[in-house]
């Protein structure tokens, strides 16, 4: 990428090189950050606007006339809140079983001893190759089998499936950075597997999970086909179904969906900066230090 | 290693079998309450009528209605998104998980549940009031093999909308046949205004058009015939006439240029706010039009025009597609399949007088406060002759998705009309 | 501590559960899959073994060849373009840059918003009356280039990319932020003491240090691509005339469209194998550049 050549040019004074460098790094991480941005814009604006407006009336500008009626509509359709919180539910135990199950699974594979764990290995790797549209009406079958159907289980189990192979993936290859030394040294006056897992790994893995927890929040809180076919009463019905439902059969009415839209991205943001302080705070890799 | 790999993959095997033999014999009973047979009994019903929907106070309603009526009864009702709920009926029925009742689609769409036989037929409940009050025609799309196995409640058609105002000021009139089709579009052209509105991404939208063209050129026998496949051939002149005509609009630039790009909202607001002048689509449209117009009062609406002698004005596409079904397991067969013509009976009285459809069954209220297009469209369906299913509904989903990318496929100008119909006769024999 | 690590019980404990889960929703699913790929079945009624017929149709339909060409364009233009981006990105912000924290955050939005949202806010960036390109166009008076972008067979799938790369750079670009953030700071300083420059630093210090993660990035986009299914569904459906039709835009259309389940399976376990084959080629190319 370009950004780091500026910095090469050997035999000048350094000071006016950085300054002009440093000036175009920010400009062009500025003009970044705008066009990701824009889409947060675009949808609140659009959350306070009737359709005449959102459809070519006035696509970009702030509204011309802000129509709180969408947040009423979205809120009151159906029970937005249960559905939000069947959505927390759902993607909170998700993401807990999915970090709990992987880092377990990726020590194993990675560290400990055995036959059979490349084959294993590769063999998760299946998990990032399956379509989900087809994995609807098997998982539904297995799922109708073991009588699941209907409950929060219903979707936490695939959803976890599902996220079992970058989980792992991304474990493993933290986990590749942390030297066995560590865990040797650790073990000079003796120790268990446990320990080791529990004293030395994890604290060092919280970058690895944090960013799992991430990554799976974002798959299980917007999925949708498992949602609603997996689903049927509407006091387990997840958000992102109660979204879908706003939309009408020929006609739909988008400032609503809009409004519901902002209503269930403002968790996601805010979790995102919760975990991303983490992220940056457990970076400091001291506690490698030989 | 391998030894390990081969006994999973065997258990694999085996649980598939297991699985894949078992889903589609069996047949569950849904146990809900009590289980004695006319008390405190909960039907489910599953629809599309979500609380945005036009039907959805219909629904409601008719609800309350069957409630307060049949004491002990009640109907729980949960509600899916469109397109969501084509996946999610299609698997329940796969692996018996319908509820009591559920909507679906009539025609091509059904006939694989039918013939799951996990579907009541209705006949013994079809008597008396019911039977005076909606039509043997009404249930064309709900009768599979010559038994009736669904109730419906709207009939839809499709017919050409137009702003009125732009045609006012330009001094033209509603198009009766296709020649004055042809003429109108060329003069709003010439004023620099895109003749009809349209969407290609949402092909269903492309094909309310051509459909109409086709009925309208080769009358209502000759379509069935050709769809339902019972002898008639698809490589015929009629049909080449109305695909090579669609095309002639095409070509002529009567339909809005980006149309390929747009979705059936994204197009339909363009008729909304007057950038296009016609609109072919169901009758639905007459709703949005309050709801999403500035000035509803600029909109019209008139039959589409006739282009073949085989084809009469009061011809119609549409139908009565949107039907109630029951599950052959149901917990109470008798108390379902009366809540079937029960619940239709109402949703398609409230329905109408809401403006959301047009009502299929006898109308013995008063609809004077309907808003006066939707009151026009019931005047035609009650008028009409004859009423074709859009050809994606009535034929079987494999001929609907090749009919429909075919379509598409002539629309860009990939394939010619000849092609285009040629194709649709290999497909259909 | 090797008999630490060859403790069975704690292996079973560690491994076992993830497996069984994985083994019932992935495997399992799989192994029906193929099972249905075998057979001329609507989904909901009797079936009739029909053996490979499926794939022969599949592998010999132009319709599917054009789908995985389609998928690999985007799978290359992932890997050679969005890949880049975010490393550079996550270089940039790692050297520790005013607002780093800021711009981590930011650059990751639009992987937070739903993509019907994204999906609906292209549609009208990409509007032929009303969308940004084309007033944009106008207003430069570039108006002969003004087209319907995802209407125009021709620009469809370029049209229909663009959305897809821009909103995963930022999460390849966390991953690689992240993997960057582990090395130890003393491997920099080392480096930075013995006269490296930046782009020395990076290239030789850094990158190798984060292979796993950029591996792991790779993969993602590669089976990600293959699998692509959402964005381009909103924005066209596959068309104009499957000119932006992707492997799991056509098996939907089979499965849930014509009820085709036995060749939309068919679909399902190319679209596996193949992503299966890319992941594994990729983990040993990988493999032979680390050691």
């Amino acid at each position: 990428m370009e950004k780091p050549e500026k910095d090469k040019k050997p035999g000048k004074l350094k000071m006016p090189q950085i300054k002009v460098g440093s000036i175009v790094t920010y400009v062009v991480l500025g003009i970044w950050a705008l066009i990701n941005i824009f889409p947060l814009y675009w949808m609140f604006t659009f959350s306070f606007k009737s359709n005449r407006e959102i459809f070519g009336l006035n696509v970009i500008g702030l509204p011309k006339e802000w129509l709180w009626s969408n947040y009423k509509s979205a809120l009151t359709n159906g029970n937005m809140a249960l559905y939000f919180l069947n959505s927390v539910i759902v993607t909170g135990f998700t993401i807990l079983l999915t970090v709990i199950l992987s880092l377990m699974a990726a020590y194993a594979l990675n560290r400990l001893v055995w036959k059979g764990r490349k084959v294993v290995n590769n063999i998760i790797m299946l998990g990032l190759t399956v379509p989900i549209h087809a994995a609807i009406l098997p998982i539904f079958v297995i799922l109708r089998k073991l009588d699941m159907t209907n409950s929060y289980q219903a979707l936490i189990i695939p959803y976890t499936g599902f996220t079992l192979a970058m989980a792992v993936m991304i474990c493993n290859s933290f986990l590749e950075s942390i030297p066995k030394e560590l865990e040797e040294a650790a073990c000079i006056d003796g120790c268990s597997v446990y320990g080791i897992f529990f004293r030395i790994i994890l604290p060092l893995m919280k970058p690895a999970l944090a960013t799992i927890a991430i990554f799976t929040f974002l798959q299980a809180w917007n999925e949708l086909m498992f949602a609603v076919t997996f689903i049927d009463d509407s006091k387990f019905r997840t958000l992102s179904v109660g979204i879908q439902n706003l939309a009408g059969a020929h006609t739909t009415q988008w400032g609503p969906i809009g409004a519901a839209l902002v209503i269930a991205t403002f968790p996601t943001l805010i979790l995102y900066m919760f975990m991303s302080k983490r992220i940056q705070q457990s970076l400091t890799v001291g506690a490698v230090k030989g | 290693m391998n030894k390990r790999l081969v006994s999973v993959f065997l258990t694999g095997i085996m649980a598939t079998t297991l699985l894949a033999g078992c889903g589609t014999t069996e047949s569950e009973v849904k146990d809900n309450s009590s289980g004695s047979s006319r008390e405190n009994l909960t039907l489910t019903l599953w629809s599309i009528a979500t609380e945005s929907d036009a039907f959805s106070n219909a629904y409601s309603k008719a609800i309350k209605e069957f409630e307060s009526a049949n004491p002990g009864v009640k109907i729980k009702h949960e509600t899916f998104e469109n397109e969501a709920y084509k996946t999610k009926i299609k698997t329940a029925v796969s692996s018996n998980n319908l509820p009591d009742l559920f909507y679906t689609w009539g025609g091509g769409f059904s006939k694989p549940f039918v013939e799951s036989g996990k579907v009541l037929p209705l006949d013994k409940y079809y008597t008396g009031e019911y039977k005076e009050q909606l039509s043997q025609a009404a249930l064309t799309y709900a009768t599979y093999d010559g038994k009736i196995y669904g109730a419906t409640y709207t009939t839809p058609v499709s017919a050409l909308f137009y702003n009125k105002k732009i045609f006012e000021q330009n001094g033209l009139k509603a198009p009766a046949t296709f020649d004055e089709l042809v003429d109108v579009c060329n003069k709003l052209k010439e004023k620099g205004i895109t003749p009809i509105g349209i969407s290609a991404k949402d092909t269903w939208v492309l094909a309310m058009t051509h459909d109409a063209m086709t009925l309208k050129s080769a009358g209502p026998e000759k379509v069935k015939a050709a769809l339902k496949k019972t002898g008639q051939s698809y490589d015929d002149p009629d049909f080449l006439s109305s695909a090579k005509k669609f095309k002639q609009l095409a070509d002529m630039g009567a339909f809005y240029k980006g149309a390929t790009g747009l979705s059936n909202d994204e197009a339909s607001a363009l008729f909304y706010n007057g950038t296009v002048a016609m609109f072919t689509t169901g009758s639905w449209m007459a709703g949005s039009i309050q709801k999403d117009a500035k000035n509803p009062e600029d909109f019209d609406v008139v039959p589409f025009p006739v282009i073949g002698g085989n084809a009469k004005e009061t011809d119609f596409m549409g139908g009565a597609v949107d039907t109630i079904m029951v599950n052959a397991s149901t917990k109470d067969a008798d108390i379902a399949g009366k809540a079937a013509f029960e619940l239709t009976r109402s949703i398609s009285k409230y329905s109408y007088l809401d403006g959301a459809g047009l009502a299929v069954w006898k109308k013995d209220y008063d609809d004077s406060k309907v808003n006066p297009l939707t009151r026009k469209l019931a005047g035609y369906a009650s008028g009409a002759s004859s009423f074709t299913l859009w050809f994606d509904t009535m034929m079987e989903a494999e001929d609907a998705g090749e009919y429909l990318t075919l379509l598409q496929e002539m629309y860009v100008g990939n394939i010619t009309p000849e092609k285009f119909v040629k194709s649709m006769a290999e497909q259909l024999k | 501590m090797d008999s630490v690590r060859r403790n069975k019980l704690a292996i079973f404990l560690f491994i076992f559960p993830a497996l069984l889960l994985f083994f019932v929703i992935i495997i399992l699913p799989i192994i029906m899959s193929g099972y249905y790929s075998l057979l001329d079945w609507d989904g909901i009624n009797g079936s009739t073994f029909v053996g490979f017929s499926n794939y022969i149709e599949l592998f010999t339909d132009p319709g599917f060849q054009k789908t995985i060409i389609n998928a690999m364009i985007l799978a290359i233009l992932s890997v050679f373009i969005q890949l880049p981006m975010a490393l550079g990105l996550a270089l940039l912000l790692s050297k520790g840059v005013k607002g780093e924290r800021f711009f981590v955050a930011i650059f990751f939005v639009p992987v937070l918003i739903s993509t019907v949202v994204i999906g609906q806010l292209w549609l009208k960036i990409y509007n032929p009356e009303y969308g940004i390109v084309n007033m944009g166009l106008k207003a430069i008076g570039l108006e002969s280039f003004t087209r319907t972008w995802l209407g125009d067979q021709k620009t469809a799938l370029i049209s229909v990319f663009v959305p897809i790369i821009w909103q995963y750079v930022g999460y390849h670009m966390l991953l690689m932020y992240a993997g960057i953030k582990s090395v130890p700071p003393e491997l920099r300083e080392a480096a930075r003491v013995e006269g490296a420059t930046e782009w020395q630093v990076s290239r030789y210090v850094i990158i190798p240090m984060i292979k796993n993660v950029l591996k792991i990035c790779v993969i993602f986009a590669v089976t990600g691509s293959l699998k692509v299914f959402d964005l381009i569904f909103v924005l066209t459906r596959g068309g104009p005339a499957k000119a932006t039709e992707v492997p799991s835009t056509l098996m939907v259309s089979m499965i849930f469209g014509r009820n085709r389940y036995g060749y939309g399976s068919a679909i399902a376990i190319a679209i596996i194998i193949l992503c299966f084959f890319f992941a594994i080629v990729i983990q040993k190319a990988f493999k032979t550049e680390v050691d």
